[in-house]
């Protein structure tokens, strides 16, 4: 008996086709990406006040005050996160005391500030930290598979299954952004990167597998070679992520607000990562051996299919 | 190789118990005797960005900046923060990290402060001539020697630096101080000044006593007085001259004229009751010659000093103590309260926890005898890994929230190298190996997957910690790679080496053939 998973090929690209599209409109609609104040600047801090406030009451009591544009989130134990421009000094005290007066007395358990200039250093250096993993990965898992026939393929359908799960992250969170006022902050960089260096881990211990059973003659077809290689390591590929789902859900659970976006993150990057290097990198990498490109492309003249490799 | 391996067993329980060892706390230690982050104990954490003169040189600038270090740590340190972290970073940053240390407010005072900036002059005896500290300790004096003049007299040493202060206590009686209100008994004085006398440098200006000089009113002429100092150069046909010019207020002005009549006529050129002391936090940085009796709000101090040293001296004159004046507000700001962190530690404990019970539980079920081993593999796995981060070079890796969160996430990703070897020793054992066999055949087949995959994680790790040691904020994101890096790099080692040590144990003895306790055996076919 065999799975014949590599013969769904083009539905598992529909279905991260949908995914991706959702996160797309999303993005261009109803949800947002708001970048956090290590990215934009601007102040925020949790406080923790004596008397339970009503989370309306303090973003009406925040508006009042000229801060129209605050963030404010209930977290746990009744804390408030608020997010503001830059405050300075003055206007931190000012914010504080006028809070006080209305709320009775409160706790400032963290507080942030972050000026332009930071900020923006920041956020390049953080996107050459991005491009530099992505390159960093094409070339390795190229240099990795240098004696196989067409390495260049593998490290392309690596990256091309690491940038969909940026997208897929990046679409779950535009809509989390938009209902739940979540924001891109360090965490969430930090969390994305350790997806993309753990859908990687996956995709290549299939292609290890892959090549394996190539060298060993498994058979001339190389789709048959795909698919038993798939067959082999499915178990492997779900039971990792099945422990590492676990720890992250402990995390979640556990630590809760303060790394929300980072466990997040992991989660759904952990389920997209475990998808697409099943159902997305290995199978790139036949379509690009099959020369079925076009088929993506549906309303061009089909070229005939050339039997290649294998 | 049944020897071969008892003796893997034995190292594998000898380093299992120095990690142990390493990791337990010791009496009064918190969370293990780890050194936690800000995010952690709570604290400040502040990131300055220098402003250096213009067109000043990389030498000048790191000078400056070594000095503008020296100087905060001195005033931390009389904070007593415990292990405050105070640190250049890129030439052009102050960083100040103070755990514990949570009102914000004061640290940035703290920081900021411009020292007290004051000037002196020479107290005279009544024959006119400059007082020593000598002279108070000789017959025991019980009154100042020029009682017209109040206030604290200050004796320096060789370096300038204040060596001890005399003032008068509650009930009017001399007394000798520390300066911050401790008294210093007469024999320590006396110790003190004999040290200083027997450095017996030539021309010695060392334990004269300075006196406050004040205007008429009694104003002390302090820093707040002075409107400008800036670094100047006369050209001469001797070549340049570099001299401080500087500037009075209004106020300033008037007293600075009052003092400098009394200064000019009190002794002749080069006296020492002719120079005006000033005095930065109590250190004397210049005594300068007064040359005129009037100045009319403006005057310069002359002397053989080089362009360096007047621009230091004029920096010192405006900004205080720092070098050079930091921009205010701070780059970053970042304050986190102790009860918050306390949080975080029992959170993250608790996630920990629950996380390792239920991967263990699940390899278990899953994988039967070798799961259990893999468990316990798992168990060395979580304390070597946290005596790595105990024993990890430069005091140990410094604990963050985000650090704490990618050892608990590389729990989860420790057994993925059982679950490719096991996964491995399913399909082997399916082609008719025996069990030793199938050991052996997984653990050398699944190397090169462990391998490979794990580099694409080292690769991502590396590339956070330069991100982490790229940014300001950087604490979360390069703890969170360094201790993934270590989780992982170590999991490499427990999952391969230990299990599989473990498992060999069981090579040819009955349990091997008990197929229930392996659901390698019962794999479907």
């Amino acid at each position: 008996m065999m799975f014949d998973i590599t013969g769904k090929r083009f539905r598992f690209f529909l279905i991260s086709g949908v995914v991706i599209l959702i996160g797309v409109i999303s993005l261009s609609s109803f949800g947002r990406l708001r970048a956090g104040i290590e990215f934009s600047s601007g102040s925020m801090m949790t406080v923790s006040f004596e008397q339970e406030v009503a989370h309306d009451e303090l973003r009406q009591e925040l508006a009042g005050l000229g801060y129209t544009d605050a963030i404010v989130q209930g977290t746990e134990g009744g804390n408030f996160y608020i997010r503001t421009d830059k405050l300075s000094e003055e206007e931190k005290a000012e914010l504080t005391n006028a809070l006080t007066a209305k709320f009775g007395s409160l706790e400032e358990m963290e507080f942030y500030s972050v000026s332009p200039m930071v900020a923006t250093e920041t956020f390049w250096n953080t996107l050459w930290a991005c491009l530099a993993a992505a390159i960093g990965v094409l070339l390795y898992v190229t240099w990795a598979f240098r004696r196989m026939p067409k390495p260049f393929h593998y490290g392309t359908c690596a990256i091309i299954a690491l940038v969909h799960d940026a997208l897929v992250v990046l679409g779950i969170f535009s809509i989390l952004g938009g209902i739940l006022d979540w924001e891109i902050n360090l965490m969430f960089i930090t969390g994305i990167l350790a997806v993309i260096g753990y859908s990687v881990n996956n995709t290549v211990v299939i292609f290890d597998r892959i090549r394996e059973n190539l060298s060993r003659g498994l058979s001339s077809n190389f789709e048959v070679v795909v698919n038993n290689s798939l067959v082999e390591t499915i178990g492997r590929s779900l039971n990792t992520s099945l422990t590492t789902l676990i720890v992250v859900l402990a995390l979640l659970l556990f630590v809760g607000a303060s790394i929300q976006n980072f466990a997040v993150v992991l989660l759904i990057g952990i389920i997209a990562g475990t998808y697409s290097s099943i159902c997305i990198a290995p199978q790139l990498l036949l379509i690009w051996e099959k020369g079925e490109w076009g088929r993506f492309l549906p309303w061009l003249p089909q070229p005939a299919v050339k039997a290649k490799g294998g | 190789m049944a020897r071969r391996n008892i003796i893997a067993l034995v190292i594998i329980l000898v380093l299992f118990g120095l990690s142990l060892w390493t990791v337990l706390p010791t009496k009064g230690e918190n969370f293990l005797g780890m050194r936690l982050g800000l995010d952690l104990v709570g604290g400040v954490h502040l990131v300055y960005q220098a402003q250096f003169p213009e067109g000043a040189t990389g030498e000048e600038k790191a000078g400056d900046m070594d000095r503008a270090l020296e100087t905060i740590k001195r005033r931390i340190d009389k904070y007593g923060v415990t292990e405050p972290v105070i640190h250049g970073e890129g030439g052009e940053r102050i960083v100040v990290q103070l755990p514990g240390f949570t009102d914000i407010e004061a640290a940035k005072k703290l920081v900021e402060q411009t020292g007290f900036l004051e000037f002196r002059h020479v107290e005279l005896n009544e024959e006119g001539s400059p007082v020593y500290l000598s002279d108070y300790l000789e017959n025991t004096r019980t009154e100042f020697f020029d009682e017209e003049v109040a206030g604290t007299r200050l004796f320096v040493d060789n370096d300038d630096n204040p060596v001890v202060f005399l003032d008068k206590d509650g009930a009017g009686n001399l007394s000798f101080t520390d300066g911050t209100g401790n008294s210093i008994d007469l024999d320590e004085v006396k110790r003190r000044a004999e040290e200083i006398l027997g450095e017996d440098v030539p021309g010695s200006w060392a334990l004269l006593s300075w006196i406050p000089a004040r205007g008429d009113d009694g104003t002390q002429l302090t820093g707040d007085l002075l409107d400008k100092a800036a670094p100047g150069v006369i050209e001469k046909a001797t070549g340049s001259e570099y001299q401080i010019d500087i500037e009075w207020n209004e106020e300033g002005g008037i007293i600075f004229d009052q003092i400098a009549k009394r200064i000019y006529e009190s002794g002749s050129y080069g006296t020492p009751q002719r120079s005006l002391g000033i005095f930065l936090d109590s250190v004397l940085i210049s005594s300068p010659q007064i040359l005129e009796s009037e100045y009319q709000g403006k005057g310069s101090i002359t002397g053989n000093f080089t362009m360096d040293e007047v621009t230091r001296l004029a920096n010192l004159l405006t900004s205080g103590a720092l070098p050079m004046p930091l921009e205010k507000p701070p780059l970053y700001e970042e304050k986190v309260s102790a009860t918050l962190g306390a949080d975080f530690i029992d959170m993250s404990l608790m996630a920990g926890l629950i996380g390792i019970i239920l991967v263990m539980l699940f390899m278990i079920v899953y994988y039967r005898l070798p799961g259990l081993l893999a468990s316990l593999a798992l168990i060395f796995y979580g304390v070597l890994v946290l005596a790595v981060f105990k024993l990890w070079p430069g005091g140990g890796v410094t604990l963050t929230l985000a650090g704490l969160g990618g050892f608990i996430l590389s729990i989860g990703m420790a057994v993925d190298a059982n679950v490719l070897i096991f996964e491995r020793m399913k399909e082997e054992s399916r082609t008719g190996r025996t069990f030793g066999a199938a050991i052996e055949a997984g653990f050398n087949r699944a190397w090169t997957a462990i391998r490979d995959s794990n580099v694409t994680t080292f690769i991502v790790c590396g590339i956070l910690y330069w991100l982490g040691s790229s940014i300001v904020a950087s604490a979360p994101v390069m703890g969170f790679a360094l201790t993934l890096f270590i989780g992982v790099a170590v999991s490499m080692f427990t999952a391969i080496v230990v299990t599989r040590t473990l498992l060999r144990l069981f090579v040819g003895t009955r349990l091997a053939k008990r197929r229930s306790l392996f659901t390698v055996y019962s794999g479907k076919k």
